[in-house]
């Protein structure tokens, strides 16, 4: 029993009470034990990715209970990656919150961010549906926290909008998850698999239905067209370094996708067949479309960067909707990418948001900001490595992708969209750059006065908030350097979700060890044989 | 019976959906609390219906499903909490911009102030 | 030294120039000038071996997955171009230290100088379509960098824009001709698309590759129609001009076309694409240059003009035509990076660079005057110079194509002729002036020095074309072919073909038309022509506010629309996934319909419906809403699922609690909004909803489950397995304890959010809002009646009582830690209703943030308990003791977990509570010190009592 697994989920689940509990009225002991738990985090899952990279799936059984009768914790390759990069993003998140004192303008900001990890790790890890749905609702209404942290009325108007739509969403879950149980009388995810598989045809229809909404409850955090609507306002009124941490929330969706998908419901299942992939194609095309269209014309540098998210996703779901190993390879690795260049750009916008003062992120002229060169160059990297232009890491990605939806049906479709709306987005930010950085110097020109003074006293902590932006900022250096084992690692990733029986036959060892009393009949030695043949 | 339970579900549900569409978030709120009325019988319906048969193992055999009923637990708690929370957030960005309309036409575009 | 080593080496290099600026202009010039110098001696190290016709290669892996592989060849035409990068980048670097004001950030230029030239030297050395991909956009980039240099120019700034977009968009296109190209082959090396020639002109795929890729190599050379954004890109200073848009990146295009002229050409498309687009652009861009009064602005069209020459040439698809397309290759490089320079020079000495103002410079700036003259004349094509021999060829090849081609070949060449000699005549020639903007007079020998070298390459390669370059012609040519190298020679007598006539032609009319030109260039000015920028600009804008219109009417924040989409998908979808499968009708025997049942579906329905009717008076709805938890838990009580009924109703009465607190800040009443039309629209969407959900769960009840449930197990294991008789309840702490610590977890985090947002909310302008808060319905004369406080007061023992009892029974029979903390909150909150929260909260000792961590970490902590008996988390254990005289009981780990689980509760319900209280105290209500506002104690002294008793009345009166 690897009680390792188990440490993304429990370490921060004990920090953040522990902050409540003794140091809510000290932000310095808040950050040492925050910043400390997050870099532990990020090592223990360095481990674990080691340890998953040997294709060995381990399974942790909760309270001991074999699968599919108790909840199960699983690391696979996938599982280990993902909680890997949470783990990353959230190490350079907190030290920027750190650097810029964001933490300070409201309560409970790393408490909540501890438990916010919690609910993204444990999502990542578990093996049970349901379980899935009560780690969906830990880091969303963690999200709900830091979302509105620090108040003020567009905020919190936007917060409640944000929270609604979830709602929303949540409920499918349920409604989602009831089918399915009704249907098959299992929770766990590599028991579902094998039980639908076997279904009585009769019940055929009302399992697509069940999952169908659940693919639209993973749709609604992935933010699909047509149900991305939530995304915009909050991600453009959220605190700029928890917009950088949602980066990672819309990959929540993606993940789950990935996972049901291509275990519980592949391609080759007889009730569901291609089902799902033919919806998911065109609404991801629309997505990049919608994403991309809206860089062009957000008014504001926020909005910018959250229809640039929006757009990444569209690409991220384009390649998984694929449900080819070619496939997932490239939306794996551009997932990685994306995640990191949203997250980059939510920083360096809040960088010049910070010292434009009045102007905020409105994307007009004003005087240049003090450390232009400096920040309008993480800008230019941010903005290159988002719209997918070389050297970094969304060249690449986008190659994979083009290269992996050669074989599809809609190919000239897939990639005019593609390429097109690259093409738009490298419009946008350039238009945006030039803007923010070039044009101030003609307004000082014009005598539009020297540069914005952003108070030299904050120099200090910009120090730690600019490296955690370069930091966030090289990853995207090292994905595209470090492409060779990256995607090495990533086919490995590919084959494994793609051939899942040994996902399936790692969760299910355990019914032959169960007594056997405690089997009925069909269902539960099901799993025994499984698709194992 | 069966129909009854899926009339009820039925019912609940489309009143929630018919106040969720409403443009203050009270009503909202009523219809997010109704539609969790209904998910949470729709989840315990799930395991079948079955009467005088609860789940404890002091009467003998047969017993309904429990699964369910523990999921409509978490579930019920979990929407409590989300309930309060949105409930306060609500009454939160009313306090703040003196309306409960949950569209934001007006200020769409307005970068959040710090 | 390994060709990846020569490309990544400007790479590398790029550091220095920001880091030795510190020590001086001149160190860091020299820094930078020393990077070129060493990856061009790598080059030159390998070019013996490469006249030998050796191929040099260094090839490893990147991407295989991808099939993008760091592979590099060097092969003649690599050589050619590479040596044309990096020796005309050494000239250029030498002399940008010169021309660069103090001002100007030096090290920043060179930095992206350098940027640019690895990224060309990637491109040329490429033998991986996908690698010279990454390179070619790298170019677009540095490009974009250098010509928004000087950023207060908003012509730098828009030019560089459009230059990205144009190549940009042609880079991008090209990604796609690559992709098919790569397909059609099965790899993505240059060596092996170049051996397939056949395979790939025979794909149906052919001509879309062939499309974008030559969008790519059009948009990057400048070709009509994309020839607009060169000339703007001339407000880069002059050595990136010089550099980039003459000498090396608008050849990047001729380049590729080059490389794959082997496999590409050949076809009447690629012959009536290239050579028609080039034959164009040739004419068009000498025809503007004449009337161009910028000097830049003059060379920037004729190098437009000149590339659409090369670019003709290559669409000839004639393997002679392909020589005198390297060979002119070269000769435009030397004389046209010549000129940029002569320009650069003027400019910065007579502080203009416009022709108007110009002329007569011969007696100022005698050296200026010599290079600048002997360049025009070989860019005229003038013996013995070198332009004079590749005009002469590519006059010869456009006569044989055709007499059209001819002709118009003829009339470029009589353009460049007049606009090479406007060149001359209007700025050295004629009177010296004394109104230059400053005193021109020659440059120090540093400015010079470069285009003088050049100057010299044109005289000698004129003169002595073999030995000068021969080889390099030859091999070239051999690398573009990529075969045998037909009959050519390069000498400057052909002896009497009809090239010569074309060239006398194209001499003398070029002279004629520079005499007339003062009455051309009015008719020009006159006459109506598109203005490219104009156009770009104003389709760019569009596009803009096109994309902000539709973004915004899209996103205009409408929540109600948002949420009534999301039904409507969720319906649709749903739908179309259940006809798409077969769907056999249930088999399962239904229970038989009891009135009780009846009634009470009848009162959910009633009580919905008139919830949603009824919505706009808020209190009246909360009552009915309530209705519907009474109701649902009562039949969870009839579908026995006691567990559920206690839940559903603690739950209820704390929830309505909260929301009639929460409302009494809120408007009491919803307006009357949405129009008929519009809540019909409403009604339809929800009554949809509602029969899918209906129908959904109808169909589930009404069949048998295909499967044995997992929850048999539970059923058989809860006893032996989890110690306790109520499955439920084991579930909840032991099979799936691991939902309930999430569960309470949400639960702890709401309270936290609901206490953080109260905290910004007082601190905020709500907290101001407050203070002014008059309250907008009567209040009850007494808010804390004496029953009631009696009541609570007696109640409240009991109700800890019962909540520990089914806390305790929780385990064995419907209760639970969830239940009883529920239950306690209850009893707590009708505390504080009675006497008002501040006498409650002062008699109560136990921080609500404490006790939410605790009860987190008491379940937290319980789970790792079963580590030390290494078992997995959240692993029970129980046992059954006995303290005598009483009889065994049982106590479980599970029961810890429970413990956690209660704590949670109440502080969460309690914090939320205490939250909200503390807005209501900010909004003005007196907080109560006395347990109840009239004081029964007073009944001690007699005579008291009687005021006391009609302070009651007054109260039931009410």
């Amino acid at each position: 029993m690897n009680h390792l697994i188990l440490a993304p989920v429990i370490l921060p689940a004990l920090i953040a009470p522990l902050i409540v509990l003794a140091m809510r009225f000290d932000v310095t002991l808040q950050r040492v034990f925050s910043t400390a738990a997050t870099a532990a985090l990020v090592i223990i899952s360095a481990v674990l990715l080691w340890q998953s990279s040997t294709g060995a799936v381990q399974v942790y059984e909760l309270g001991n209970w074999p699968a599919p009768f108790g909840i199960v914790l699983v690391l696979d390759r996938l599982s280990a990656l993902m909680v890997a990069i949470t783990n990353l993003l959230a190490l350079g998140v907190v030290l920027y919150v750190i650097g810029s004192n964001w933490d300070t303008r409201g309560w409970h900001f790393h408490a909540l961010f501890q438990f916010q990890l919690m609910g993204i790790n444990g999502a990542f890890l578990t093996g049970d549906a349901f379980n899935l749905f009560v780690f969906f609702e830990v880091l969303l209404i963690a999200s709900y926290g830091l979302m509105i942290h620090a108040g003020g009325a567009v905020r919190l108007r936007a917060g409640v909008q944000y929270v609604v739509f979830n709602l929303a969403g949540s409920t499918l879950f349920l409604f989602a998850l009831g089918t399915l149980y009704g249907m098959t009388g299992t929770l766990n995810m590599a028991d579902l698999a094998v039980r639908i598989a076997e279904l009585p045809e009769g019940d055929q229809a009302l399992l697509r239905v069940g999952g169908m909404l659940l693919l639209i409850v993973f749709a609604v955090k992935a933010a699909l067209v047509p149900i991305h609507f939530w995304l915009p306002n909050t991600y453009a009124n959220a605190p700029a370094p928890v917009a950088a941490l949602f980066a990672i929330m819309t990959k929540v969706g993606a993940y789950s996708i990935l996972r049901m998908y291509t275990m519980v419901f592949p391609p080759d299942t007889a009730a569901t067949g291609t089902l799902f992939g033919d919806w998911l194609m065109p609404a991801a095309v629309a997505t990049t479309i919608v994403g991309m269209v809206g860089v062009l014309g957000a008014a504001t540098l926020s909005r910018m960067i959250a229809f640039s998210v929006i757009g990444s996703v569209g690409t991220l779901l384009i390649a998984i909707a694929l449900f080819t190993p070619q496939g997932t390879i490239a939306a794996l690795y551009y997932m990685v990418h994306s995640t990191f260049a949203a997250a980059a750009l939510f920083l360096v916008a809040d960088l010049v948001q910070d010292r434009r003062g009045k102007w905020g992120g409105d994307l007009t002229a004003a005087p240049p900001i003090v450390g232009n060169g400096l920040i309008a160059a993480l800008f230019f990297t941010a903005a290159i490595g988002m719209v997918g232009m070389p050297p970094l890491s969304g060249f690449l990605g986008k190659l994979l992708v083009l290269d992996a939806a050669r074989d599809h049906g809609q190919m000239a479709l897939i990639w005019t969209t593609i390429i097109v709306t690259s093409l738009i987005a490298i419009v946008g930010m350039a238009r945006a750059g030039s803007v923010l950085f070039w044009k101030a110097h003609a307004v000082t020109a014009e005598g539009g006065g020297a540069t914005l003074a952003a108070g030299g006293d904050e120099v200090p902590q910009n120090a730690l908030a600019l490296t955690a932006t370069f930091g966030i900022l090289s990853t995207m250096v090292l994905l595209s350097a470090l492409a060779l084992p990256i995607t090495g690692f990533l086919e490995d990733t590919a084959a494994q979700l793609h051939d899942p029986q040994d996902y399936i036959r790692a969760v299910l060892h355990a019914v032959q060890d169960a007594p056997a009393d405690a089997l009925g009949d069909a269902g539960v030695d099901a799993p025994a044989e499984g698709r194992a043949d | 019976m069966e129909a009854l339970v899926a009339i009820s579900i039925g019912t609940l549900t489309a009143s929630a959906i018919y106040l969720i569409l409403r443009q203050r978030t009270f009503a909202v709120v009523l219809g997010m609390t109704l539609v969790s009325y209904a998910v949470n019988v729709f989840l315990f319906a799930s395991g079948r219906l079955a009467v005088n048969l609860p789940p404890v193992l002091l009467e003998p055999a047969p017993y309904t499903d429990p699964l369910p009923q523990a999921l409509v637990l978490t579930a019920i708690v979990i929407a409590f909490g989300m309930t309060a929370v949105v409930v306060m957030l609500a009454l939160g960005a009313f306090l703040e911009s003196g309306t409960d309309k949950i569209d934001m036409k007006d200020d769409d575009n307005a970068e959040a102030k710090r | 030294m390994s060709l990846a080593l020569i490309a990544a080496l400007p790479f590398l290099g790029a550091l220095l120039p920001g880091l030795m600026i510190r020590a001086g202009r001149n160190a860091c010039a020299m820094a930078t000038g020393s990077v070129t110098a060493l990856a061009l001696i790598g080059l030159l190290l390998h070019a013996p071996a490469v006249v030998r016709g050796e191929v040099i290669q260094a090839r490893f892996d990147w991407i295989p997955v991808l099939g993008l592989n760091a592979n590099f060849f060097l092969d003649g035409l690599g050589l050619l171009f590479a040596g044309l990068i990096l020796g005309i980048g050494l000239l250029i670097i030498l002399y940008a230290r010169f021309y660069l004001a103090k001002s100007d950030p030096m090290g920043q230029f060179y930095a992206y100088l350098l940027l640019f030239q690895g990224a060309m030297v990637g491109i040329v050395l490429s033998d991986n379509v996908l690698l010279l991909l990454i390179f070619w956009e790298l170019t677009s980039l540095s490009s974009f960098l250098l010509i928004g240099y000087w950023k207060h120019l908003p012509e730098g700034r828009q030019g560089a824009r459009m230059a990205l977009a144009v190549t940009g968009m042609g880079g991008l296109a090209m990604i796609g001709g690559m992709l098919i190209l790569g397909g059609i082959v099965g790899s993505y090396d240059l060596t092996v698309i170049l051996q397939n020639k056949d395979a790939i002109q025979a794909s149906p795929y052919y001509l879309p590759a062939l499309i974008l890729i030559l969008l790519g190599c059009f948009t990057k050379s400048a070709q009509f129609p994309f020839h607009f954004w060169l000339p703007h890109a001339m407000a880069a200073p002059t050595p990136v001009s010089a550099y980039l848009h003459s000498a090396t990146m608008v050849k990047a295009g001729l380049f590729l076309m080059a490389r794959m002229w082997p496999v590409l050409s050949g076809t009447d498309a690629w012959f009536y694409i290239v050579a028609t687009t080039g034959l164009i652009t040739m004419v068009l861009g000498a025809v503007i240059a004449l009337f161009k009064d910028d000097l830049k602005a003059l060379l920037a069209f004729s190098t437009v003009s000149h590339l659409g020459f090369i670019t003709m040439l290559l669409g000839f698809g004639t393997p002679v035509a392909a020589v005198v397309a390297v060979f002119h290759i070269i000769n435009h490089a030397t004389f046209k990076a010549a000129l940029f320079m002569t320009a650069g020079i003027i400019d910065h000495e007579a502080h203009t660079r416009d022709i108007k103002r110009l002329g007569g410079l011969r007696h100022l700036m005698p050296v200026t005057f010599v290079i600048g003259s002997l360049a025009a004349l070989s860019m005229a094509g003038i013996p013995p110079l070198n332009g004079f021999m590749s005009k002469e060829m590519m006059l010869e090849e456009a006569a044989h194509t055709g007499i059209a081609v001819g002709v118009f070949a003829t009339l470029g060449a009589l353009f460049s002729v007049a606009y090479s000699f406007r060149f001359i005549a209007h700025v050295f020639l004629g009177p010296k002036r004394d109104d230059y903007p400053a005193k021109p007079h020659d440059p120090g020998f540093g400015m010079w020095a470069a285009p003088a070298l050049l100057v010299a390459l044109v005289v000698l390669i004129g003169l002595m074309p073999n030995t000068m370059v021969g080889t390099l012609v030859a091999t070239t040519s051999g690398a573009v072919i990529g075969g045998e190298l037909p009959y050519y020679s390069l000498k400057l007598w052909h002896g009497v073909t009809p090239a010569l006539f074309m060239s006398i032609a194209a001499v003398v009319g070029g002279f004629v038309l520079l005499k007339g030109h003062g009455g051309l260039q009015r008719a020009w000015n006159g006459a109506p022509r598109p203005e490219a920028k104009a156009i770009f600009d104003a389709f760019v804008d569009l596009c803009t506010r096109a994309a902000r219109w539709v973004t915004d009417l899209a996103h205009d924040g409408a929540m109600t629309r948002y949420l009534g989409i999301f039904t409507v998908t969720a319906v649709v979808a749903g739908t179309a996934a259940f006809w798409g499968g077969t769907h056999g009708t249930g088999t399962r025997a239904t229970l038989p319909m009891t009135p009780v049942a009846v009634v009470g579906t009848i009162l959910i329905v009633v009580a919905s419906i008139a919830t949603a009717a009824l919505h706009r008076n808020r209190f009246l709805s909360l009552v009915l809403i309530s209705v519907n938890g009474l109701m649902i838990s009562l039949g969870f009580v009839y579908l026995s699922a006691p567990d559920l009924a206690l839940t559903q109703i603690s739950v209820e009465v704390v929830t309505i609690m909260l929301l009639l607190l929460a409302l009494n800040f809120l408007p009491k009443t919803t307006p009357r909004e949405s129009s008929p039309s519009r809540r019909l629209r409403d009604m339809v969407v929800a009554g949809i909803g509602g029969l899918g959900v209906g129908g959904l769960i109808y169909a589930i009840l009404t069949r048998d489950l295909g499967f044995t449930s997992i929850s048999e197990f539970h059923l058989d294991q809860s006893k032996p397995g989890g110690g306790g008789t109520n499955v439920v309840n084991v579930i909840l702490v032991d099979f799936r304890g691991y939902d309930t610590f999430g569960e309470i977890i949400v639960l702890g985090i709401a309270a936290l959010v609901i206490y953080a947002l109260t905290e910004a909310l007082l601190s905020g302008p709500a907290g101001r809002r407050l203070r002014g808060w008059t309250p907008d319905f009567p209040r009850a004369g007494d808010r804390h009646p004496l029953m009631l406080v009696v009541a609570t007061r007696v109640m409240m023992p009991m109700a800890v009582m019962v909540g520990v009892y089914i806390f305790l029974r929780g385990h064995n029979e419907p209760g639970g830690g969830f239940i009883a903390g529920l239950v306690v909150a209850i009893a707590l909150l009708m505390q504080y209703m009675a006497s008002g929260f501040a006498w409650a909260q002062a008699r109560q000792k136990v921080q609500y943030h404490t006790m939410i961590a605790w009860g987190v970490l008491a379940a937290a902590l319980t789970g790792i308990g079963a580590w030390f008996n290494s078992r997995p988390f959240l692993t029970s254990d129980f046992g059954y003791f006995r303290i005598p005289p009483m009889q065994e009981f049982e106590l479980a780990t599970a029961m810890l977990f429970d413990v956690g689980v209660f704590l949670t509760v109440v502080g969460a319900v309690m914090l939320a509570l205490a939250s909200l209280s503390r807005i209501a105290r900010r909004a003005g209500e007196e907080a109560a010190t006395e347990p109840m506002d009239i004081d029964p104690s007073a009944a001690a002294d007699g005579g008291s009592m009687p005021q006391a008793v009609p302070a009651n009345r007054t109260e039931e009166v009410r």
